[in-house]
């Protein structure tokens, strides 16, 4: 264990190059959703109908007509008339040019403002940054309507040069939107190495920073429109607006209201058409920053029950059942049998998977990301991601079926039984709360004791996972102690409820590498002592090694090799398998300075794109036209377990006096 | 902690000070002298130029700001160019209805924003899109229009609620808070919708945690895995998006004061731009300076309290 165990996977697979779409068209196509669509029609209609209002209406916007005033809408007034008989329709589309041109000035200044502001004090550092963020935090002391309303002592009722100055003080608010995004791209390697071809600051902010920005410029100028037409209305209703008789809409709000008593109908119109364009606006800002997100639906038990007995009764019959995969004489204390992890929409993520862990033994579930290894994990403890459910197979733990089991079943075996750790401890803590009531709440929870006795059982549980100062720890927070500690808090806390199966998904991949030895020994340790059982989830043959007695190795959702960790490391029976080995730095170290580090070409294949055939035969070095069938799992040539692969025979059988190359290296840590 | 809080409570100096030298020179803007406001039209050249004298107006600025800045550090705003009366008292008068509109419509604006935010989050599906939907047409409806459509609702039709007009609260304490609810309603609109689309979004992000699988696996109840930890951590955002609400619902006061008749301080700053009285406008624009400041460094402690980075260190 001397090297980041990151490598292995990073080698293993490259993760592929991404074009990246053009940027117009990605606004173009976030632009295409319904909001976007209104939005972007809506405010084209009020422009073209109000330029165009000359040549459709019958009356000027300030003609008094002679027909009868506040009347309702009729043939001749599609949206009635106010007090002076004019036109209602004629003088809400005619204000509308007005109304948009002037509040896309005002986003257009403070675009003109906020954007090199933000670009230059993100590119100019802290110093820079402080005295703009100073300066414009005091301009944000002020309401906006407040200063406004000085404006118009100053300046009066022009209109242009009204949304022209609110533009320069709704700026320092877009400022800080931009600078924080700006800020952030300015961090990116790329932006650095600029700085090393020897660009210049505003250069390198022009092509690399601004780019990034587009999307949220864009968000910014909708958002600041719909604020500027707001308030523009808003002065005009309270008779700050252009003179009179020039219609605008809060002139004509403002008319209206005086009129509830007598012709409520006349605050209809303009009142509709002024929320349907702020509306608008807003609709082509969502539009643009995004689908947003939505809040996952908690589906019941009950249904996910029904949900997966419909599926366990149809078509996934578990092809090519398959036996316990236990080298272990004695009876598994967990077995899993034809587990089917899949999506709400159908897909599968894992197919079939079964294996065995007797009492007291380790079993490591290895393979490349995205191969199902962490949600087979998960589904062992009932703690699915919403929208993703066991849908076929059985969890015995101790005759039990967890994949069975009700939501309120699950709460009593969670904790009590099955324990779980996380893959980034600090991230698995509450930043909130102290560690103290974390822990503590979970030993009362799980051990039904008072509060004071659970406080020392949490001192003892913290002596027990190595931490020496254990009373200081349980006053601190997470984010006070180091990634090491958080992981040793993490394991006292999953060992609050004297569990007897303790799953541990990556426990040391986020951990610097000289505290991966120190966790993966301390587990070893406290399964020992406490006589538990454990599923670790890894990537990393070196800890498999180092801490498993049995390996189940995943690919593609399924499990193609299985047997006692001697086994498989030294004569791996499956293609990927070795394949895996020959990726890992550990094995290859001592297998001599000719031996190259392998990578396994490709990558692991989408759940949708999974072949009925051999699901690695693409990326297999050995694959022949008999790998297109459907490949069942066979017991290994030499050993105890099964491997999924239908030349094993012919490829790995040979005399276990020929290892491979970087079995020498593994045979030292399995020993 | 404590140089912390000296420290804001020096920057807020900071900013009221450069706020009142900025508004000090703006009202200077302003068309028309002081003479030419008071005496009014029939007044000659030379006795508006020996008016202005007489007050200062023609001495340098510095003067005439330190002049100002000193009567204003001892309560003095001055005397409002149109009818002469004290602006100090006048603004005395109006800013307890401005604040307790304000402060109704936050509380008012928090209350049902989180609570429409939680539930959208926690249910999803259709309530999530409901509470969408009245979070994007809440946001799109201005004040002043739903204002009038309540007291139509209201008062006109069901004569249920007072149209206009404020009653203060030692007079009448049922009839104060009956002259509260549209107005506060009205305001509060704008502000739950933002505060809800703000809450569910926090909300959102706060149940994707990965330690909210941690206290799942440790037996936690889901009701006290929502509602204690989940909100807990949104609640950092939640609670500087509710004082960002105060802020908006303050200027926001002003154009509704309008509608309800209320005599808060936007009735005022509204006739004293209109006719130029820059004493008034002065000690409004500072007045409220004030109030954010202080807002600010409220949300300020209550973050440092919140959140236990800040707390700890």
């Amino acid at each position: 264990m001397t090297t980041r165990n990151d490598s292995t996977v990073a080698i293993a697979t490259a993760p592929p190059r991404t074009v990246r779409p053009s940027r117009l068209r990605a606004i173009r196509r976030s632009l295409s959703t319904p909001g976007g669509i209104f939005g972007i029609s809506w405010l084209l209609l009020i422009v073209v109908a109000s330029f165009t209002a000359p040549l459709w209406s019958p009356y000027g916007p300030n003609e008094q007509t002679g027909s009868v005033a506040l009347a309702g809408p009729s043939a001749a007034h599609w949206l009635g008339t106010d007090d002076l008989g004019r036109d209602v329709l004629t003088r809400i589309f005619t204000a509308g040019a007005d109304a948009i041109a002037t509040s896309a000035l005002g986003a257009a200044v403070a675009l003109a403002v906020a954007i090199p502001l933000a670009l230059w004090a993100a590119s100019r550092g802290r110093g820079t940054e402080t005295v703009i963020n100073r300066v414009t935090e005091i301009a944000m002391s002020i309401p906006v309507i407040i200063i406004m309303l000085t404006v118009v002592g100053i300046v009066g009722t022009n209109l242009p040069l009204i949304m022209v100055i609110l533009g320069l003080v709704i700026s320092t608010g877009m400022y800080r939107v931009l600078l924080g995004q700006a800020k952030s791209l300015q961090s990116q390697l790329y932006v650095d190495a600029a700085f090393v071809d020897g660009l210049t600051a505003p250069r390198v902010s022009g092509r690399h920073v601004l780019p990034g920005l587009t999307t949220t410029i864009m968000v910014q100028f909708a958002l600041v429109f719909s604020i500027g037409l707001m308030i523009q209305t808003g002065l005009a209703f309270i008779g700050f607006g252009p003179p009179v008789p020039a219609p605008s809409w809060g002139g004509m709000i403002q008319n209206a209201s005086t009129h509830i008593y007598d012709a409520p109908w006349l605050m209809v119109p303009t009142g509709v058409v002024l929320i349907l364009t702020v509306f608008a606006a807003n609709s082509i800002g969502d539009a643009l920053s995004g689908p947003r997100e939505k809040a996952p639906v908690r589906s019941n038990t009950r249904s996910l029950r029904a949900r997966r007995a419909a599926a366990s009764a149809g078509n996934t019959e578990p092809t090519g059942s398959s036996p316990v995969a236990a080298p272990s004489a004695t009876e598994p204390a967990l077995s899993v049998q034809g587990l089917h992890v899949g999506l709400d929409d159908g897909t599968t993520l894992v197919s079939d998977v079964s294996f065995a862990v007797s009492a007291g033994r380790v079993l490591g579930l290895v393979g490349e990301s995205g191969c199902g290894k962490t949600l087979t994990s998960l589904s062992l403890i009932g703690l699915l991601p919403t929208s993703v459910a066991t849908t076929a197979g059985s969890i015995l733990w101790n005759g039990r079926d967890i994949a069975a089991l009700s939501e309120q079943e699950l709460f009593r075996v969670r904790g009590r039984e099955i324990a779980f750790i996380a893959q980034e401890p600090m991230r698995a803590l509450d930043p909130m709360f102290s560690i103290g009531s974390q822990l503590t709440g979970a030993v009362q929870r799980l051990r039904s004791v008072p509060k004071r006795e659970a406080g020392a059982i949490a001192t003892a549980l913290l002596e027990q996972v190595g931490i020496v100062d254990a009373a200081r720890v349980l006053t601190s927070y997470p984010h006070e102690i180091s990634g090491g500690m958080a992981q040793r808090v993490a394991i006292a806390i999953a060992l609050a409820g004297r569990p007897r199966l303790l799953i541990a998904d990556e426990p040391t991949t986020s951990l610097d590498v000289t505290v991966q030895a120190e966790i993966l020994s301390l587990l070893r340790q406290i399964i020992a002592e406490e006589g538990m059982t454990m599923v670790m989830v890894t990537h990393d043959l070196g800890v498999v090694a180092d801490i498993c007695d049995d390996v189940a190795v995943m690919y593609a959702g399924q499990i193609v090799e299985t047997g006692a960790v001697r086994s498989v490391l030294l004569e791996p029976a499956h293609p990927y398998t070795k394949a895996l080995l020959g990726a890992d730095p550990h094995a290859t170290g001592a297998g001599g300075p000719k031996r190259r580090l392998v990578s396994i070409p490709g990558q692991v294949p989408a759940p949708r794109d999974w072949p009925s055939s051999c699901r690695f035969a693409q990326r297999c070095d050995f694959a022949t036209a008999a790998c297109s069938g459907s490949v069942p799992l066979t017991p290994r040539p030499s050993g105890a377990g099964l491997s999924r692969c239908i030349r094993a025979e012919e490829l790995f059988a040979r005399p276990t006096s020929s290892l491979p190359a970087h079995a020498a290296a593994l045979k030292e840590q399995v020993d | 902690m404590a140089g912390f809080i000296t420290k804001r409570i020096l920057f807020g100096i900071l900013t009221i000070f450069v706020v009142s030298v900025v508004a000090f020179l703006l009202v200077r803007l302003m068309p028309g002298s002081p003479g030419a406001i008071v005496l009014g039209l029939g007044a000659t050249d030379d006795e508006i130029l020996a008016y202005d004298t007489s007050i200062g107006w023609h001495d340098p600025l510095a003067v005439q700001y330190l002049t100002w800045l000193g009567e204003a550090l001892r309560g003095n705003f001055g005397v409002s160019l149109l009818d002469g009366r004290q602006v100090n008292a006048d603004i005395a008068a109006r800013l307890p209805v401005t604040f307790s509109l304000a402060l109704a419509g936050t509380v008012m604006s928090a209350v049902v924003g989180v609570l429409l935010g939680v539930i959208a989050a926690v249910r999803g599906g259709v309530v999530d899109r409901i509470v969408n939907a009245f979070s994007a047409l809440g946001a799109a409806i201005p004040g002043f229009w739903i204002g009038i459509v309540f007291v139509f609702v209201f008062s006109v039709q069901t004569g249920l609620l007072p149209a206009t007009g404020y009653v203060p609260f030692a007079q009448d304490p049922a009839l104060w808070l009956q002259s509260l609810i549209l107005p506060v309603a009205t305001l509060a609109l704008g502000g739950a919708a933002f505060v809800a689309r703000q809450t569910r979004a926090s909300m959102i992000d706060a149940l994707a945690q990965d330690h909210m699988r941690t206290l799942r696996a440790t037996a936690m109840p889901e009701w006290r895995i929502r509602y204690v930890h989940a909100l807990r951590y949104a609640s950092l955002p939640i609670v500087a998006g509710v004082g960002l609400q105060f802020i908006a619902l303050f200027g926001g006061s002003v154009i509704i004061e309008q509608i309800f008749a209320m005599p808060g301080l936007g009735q005022s700053i509204q006739g004293a731009a209109a006719s130029n009285d820059a004493p008034l406008v002065l000690g409004i624009v500072v007045t409220t300076t004030v109030v954010v400041v202080i807002v600010n460094l409220l949300l300020e402690l209550s973050n440092r309290f919140l959140d236990p980075k800040l707390r700890t260190s």
